[in-house]
């Protein structure tokens, strides 16, 4: 797991977040900025998952990979289902989602984090 | 992108969406812990089930909770309530009983679960999430009463 890439990853979640939470609070359903940010999350994900069974396939890593496996596929779920929500859900709230989803992959990676360098099980 | 309404669904007046407006971020946060809670007990499960089987088979249970309370909320009929308001209560009760219990007894969670110490691993929100599902599920019931 590359530490430059996941505090890039933490950063653009954040800000995606934010930007949701902005669309939300002007009453907005979601627009292209939104699902912008959701895209550059997303394909910041797709690298990471990229990296991360390389350097895995290289014998670095966790003791625990199943576990860092599991969080590095799942998270790249996330961007997907909050674009499908904000497609669906055409008021405020859809935006509202895509909160929750930004905020869930800045957790994630950090948990992810923990997991590589030993931290937590 | 049509515009989409409140989802009645067609088999009959179901009670107004608990999974629409403002509950869809409900359903969201409760989507990433089934989601969490899901991979994590199936990881536990598969590669080292012996080392805490209590702990390992109670992941699964909080895991199976979390998709029950994820469907019925996003799901919002009449049975779909019901289901959620026994979801929600068996997730309050769960995290309260076992996170007294792994600070009472802490030998016999030898690895942690969602539901250990009030959640704290998780920042709490596994104790604090069935409060808000429950309150979410009475306040759309009301207004669907009231309707």
């Amino acid at each position: 797991m590359s530490n430059a890439l996941s505090v890039v990853i933490i950063v653009v979640a954040l800000l995606a977040a934010a930007y949701s939470a902005v669309t939300a609070v002007r009453n907005r359903a979601m627009g292209w900025g939104d699902l912008a940010a959701l895209g550059v999350l997303e394909v910041l994900l797709v690298v990471q998952a990229v990296v991360g069974f390389v350097k895995l396939s290289a014998g670095e890593g966790p003791g625990d990979s199943a576990t860092f496996i599991g969080y590095l596929l799942a998270i790249l779920v996330i961007p997907v289902a909050g674009a499908g929500w904000g497609l669906l859900e055409r008021s405020r709230w859809g935006p509202g989602v895509i909160v929750v989803a930004g905020l869930s992959v800045a957790v994630m990676i950090e948990r992810m984090r923990q997991i590589w360098t030993g931290t937590v099980g | 992108m049509a515009e989409r309404t409140t989802p009645t669904g067609p088999a009959g007046p179901s009670a107004p969406g608990t999974g629409s407006g403002p509950g869809r971020m409900l359903v969201a946060v409760y989507a990433v812990f089934a989601l969490a809670a899901g991979c994590r007990a199936g990881v536990q499960i598969a590669t080292r089930f012996d080392e805490a089987p209590v702990a390992y088979a109670l992941s699964a249970v909080a895991a199976a909770v979390y998709v029950l309370a994820t469907v019925a909320l996003a799901r919002g009929g009449r049975t779909s309530r019901r289901v959620a308001v026994a979801a929600c209560s068996v997730e309050l009760a769960g995290v309260l009983v076992v996170g007294t219990l792994s600070l009472a007894d802490p030998a016999a969670f030898p690895d942690a679960t969602v539901w250990s110490a009030y959640g704290r691993g998780y920042g709490f929100v596994p104790l604090v999430l069935p409060v808000i599902g429950l309150w979410w599920l009475w306040r759309t019931g009301r207004r669907a009463a009231r309707a």
